[in-house]
């Protein structure tokens, strides 16, 4: 029994190795694969990991690379506010014109109107300065530049600004607001508003300016104290007569007499606004023209000493300091100057109307070389204007009645004519003029304007 | 690993628009003077007061720093307050983005609640809008048109009136633009939707 099992077992051994040997070399066969396929997996493995630490590698490079751009973009944005974060603000506005003027009887000429540049300097919302030039072409191809104003104001509080230096007679509208030429809404200003005419034009002085409301009616006001303006003086012979009145902002008191003014504006509805103005003081004869008969010959002053004597030499008369004595003035009689400005304007969208009065008036003097009697210089106008609805055409006329105490002055004046506005601040204007003044004068000539305006 | 850096690169981006955001809304923005008016306030003196002496002139004609010297040359020329000064320089400087350039908004500026309107449509046009387009929606500035015209602008689609009335317009050869809301940045999108509503009932 024992050794039959014994048989038994080698046998089923034999057996037993004999069926597995072709299993065997199976499972080495799988092994094989097995050991392949987990070399396969670990060299992927390791390319994975390779190029996972290359991405992380370029991600923090990119890492760097975004945070530097943020920097830098920080910097940008820092750097491009610095012109909101500066105390001062530089500013350069103005205007000019070009025209074309073609006077009955005489033939027609292009002309340069004017350059005129602003600069405005500012310093936080304390301070301001304001200067514009006005540079002008003469007929005979000279260029002029005049200094229009300048001045610099100072923010007290929220109802007055202070304002010194040469500014534009505060004294109605035309002249502080209208005479921009992208602003008048004709080509030409209304006679007696423009130079030497019964408006003065700009002062050297000290200015208050501000608005407030009274009860429901706002109110704007400019009070002012200047030098004031010099007198001009005609001789004929022994005979004297005021000519004009110089108010182009003189920086000179040759009188030592302040003149002291301003304008109140009352708008007690929004589309209305009524000013009246004053201004007084005294004006002295500072200079003399040489009239000969009928004509006037041009006459050049010259300032021989710095007390305010002043004379006049026409030409040929030898030059200053060669013995011409011209007129000694040193002893003129201060005159009483008044000046009493009435304007409005009213507006419904796109109508407007404005009108304006003054008179400048000068006393007598009764001493001194040119004493003479007073004089006085009066003016007026109305205009109205409307844009076209849903057109750019604005027709617009303009009535003006000037009198001056020299007949040949003396102007009546209808303008009328169509502006085109290529944007709101450039225009381009046709005017015609029907001017009836002394017979034979200037005055009486009736004129096309044409004008090209650019406000910027 | 892959998802912290995901994060970190949407983190990085998320900064990236909050800055462009912030400078975006920058240039929207004043100087540090003067401090900031009323645009509402501001755009009722501008339809009545800047067209006085001279044409008004478009918002658009001129950048934000420029707009401060101008408001205060005209502060000065028309006897304004200083009050008067900022209501119309930040109505200007509100009134000159380019139109139709839909702003740049960061959304996480949004408050919550912010786009429900708090106003009625009546309350809008009334504050904001009838300094131009008048009480009778006739117009009351040269170039606002006539609302009351049965073939007029309101007869146009809602969609057309909300881009127009959101991001401004200025029709070709108009001399004057409507600003984008009116001027007024306060008002959001159910303010606008309200007003026109009120406006295509109104008029
Ligand atoms: C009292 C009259 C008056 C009123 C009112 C007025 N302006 Fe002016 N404005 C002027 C004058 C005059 C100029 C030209 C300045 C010059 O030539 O000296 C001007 C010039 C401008 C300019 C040209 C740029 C510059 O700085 O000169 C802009 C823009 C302007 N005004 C905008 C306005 C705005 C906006 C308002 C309303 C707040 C306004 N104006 C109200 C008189 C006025
Ligand atoms: C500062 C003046 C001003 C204000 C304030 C203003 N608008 Fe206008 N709006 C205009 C002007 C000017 C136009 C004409 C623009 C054009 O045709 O170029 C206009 C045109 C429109 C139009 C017509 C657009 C089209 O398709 O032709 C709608 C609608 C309008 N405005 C709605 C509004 C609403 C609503 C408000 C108040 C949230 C508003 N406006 C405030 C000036 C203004």
């Amino acid at each position: 029994m024992k050794i039959m099992n014994h048989n038994f077992r080698r046998r089923l051994l034999v057996l037993a190795i004999m069926t597995s040997l072709p299993f065997s070399a199976a499972a080495d066969d799988k092994y094989d694969l097995l050991q392949k396929q987990v070399e396969l997996l670990q060299q992927q493995l390791q390319e994975l990991q390779n190029s996972l630490q290359a991405y992380q590698d370029e991600m923090k490079v990119k890492e760097v690379q975004v945070e530097e751009s943020v920097t830098q973009l920080k910097q940008d944005v820092a750097e491009a506010e610095e012109w909101k974060h500066s105390d001062t603000l530089v500013h350069l506005a103005g205007y000019a014109d070009v025209g074309y003027t073609s006077s009955s009887g005489s033939d027609g000429s292009f002309s340069v109107g004017r350059f005129a540049p602003i600069f405005h300097y500012q310093y936080r919302d304390i301070v301001m300065l304001e200067s514009e030039l006005e540079i002008i072409v003469g007929e005979n191809g000279e260029t002029d530049v005049v200094l229009e104003y300048l001045t610099i104001d100072y923010f007290l509080n929220d109802y007055v600004a202070l304002i010194a230096g040469k500014f534009l007679s505060p004294v109605g509208q035309f002249r502080q607001n209208i005479h921009p030429s992208w602003i008048n809404k004709l080509a030409s200003a209304p006679p007696g508003f423009g130079h030497d005419g019964a408006a003065p034009t700009s002062d050297v002085g000290l200015q208050a300016r501000g608005g407030f409301h009274l009860g429901s009616v706002f109110t704007n006001y400019a009070a002012y104290i200047s030098n004031g303006p010099e007198l001009n003086s005609t001789a004929d012979g022994d005979e004297f007569e005021l000519e004009g009145i110089v108010a182009e902002g003189l920086s000179n008191d040759a009188d030592g007499e302040k003149v002291i003014g301003g304008r109140l504006g009352f708008i007690p509805i929004p589309s209305l606004e009524l000013g009246f103005s004053v201004a007084m003081g005294k004006a002295t004869v500072t200079a003399v023209e040489v009239g000969h008969g009928e004509e006037e010959v041009y006459a050049e002053k010259f300032i021989t000493d710095l007390q305010g004597l002043v004379g006049i030499r026409s030409p040929g008369a030898g030059d200053p300091g060669d013995g011409d004595p011209g007129f000694d003035l040193h002893d003129e009689q201060a005159r009483n100057y008044d000046v009493l400005g009435m304007d409005f304007v009213w507006t419904l969208g796109g109508i407007q109307v404005r009108g304006e009065y003054v008179k400048s008036k000068v006393g007598a003097a009764t001493s001194g070389l040119t004493a003479s009697s007073g004089a006085s210089w009066e003016s007026w106008y109305t205009q109205a204007s409307y844009l076209l609805p849903q057109t750019k055409f604005e027709p617009s006329v303009r009535y003006t009645d000037f009198n001056s105490p020299h007949s040949s002055q003396d102007q009546r004046q209808w303008a009328m004519g169509v502006n085109y506005l290529i944007s709101n601040s450039v225009i381009a204007k046709l005017t015609y003029e029907f001017n009836e003044g002394q017979a034979g004068s200037t005055a009486d000539i009736n004129r096309w304007l044409v004008q090209l305006a650019y406000g910027f | 690993m892959k998802k912290n850096t995901r994060n970190t690169i949407r983190f990085l981006f998320t900064v990236n628009a909050i800055l462009l955001g912030l400078s975006m809304s920058a240039t929207v923005s004043a100087t540090h003077f003067p401090e900031p008016g009323d645009p509402i306030a501001g755009a009722k003196l501008w339809a009545t007061t800047c067209s006085r002496c001279h044409n008004a002139r478009d918002p658009a004609d001129l950048r934000d720093d420029q707009w401060i010297s101008t408001a205060f040359h005209m502060r000065v020329r028309a006897g304004l307050t200083g009050q008067q000064t900022r209501d119309v320089l930040t109505f200007m400087q509100n009134s000159n983005v380019p139109i139709s350039v839909e702003p740049l908004v960061f959304k996480g500026n949004t408050q919550p609640g912010s786009e429900a309107s708090n106003l009625s449509g009546s309350e809008v046009y009334a504050q904001t809008c009838i300094a131009c387009h008048g009480s009778n929606g006739k117009g009351s500035v040269p170039g606002a048109p006539n609302f009351t015209d049965p073939q007029g602008v309101l007869s146009q689609s809602d969609e057309l009136l909300f881009s127009r009335v959101k991001n401004g317009f200025k029709s070709p050869g108009s001399a004057m633009a409507m600003p984008p809301k009116g001027g007024n940045n306060k008002l959001n999108d159910a303010d606008i939707r309200a007003v026109i509503e009120y406006m295509k009932k109104s008029y």
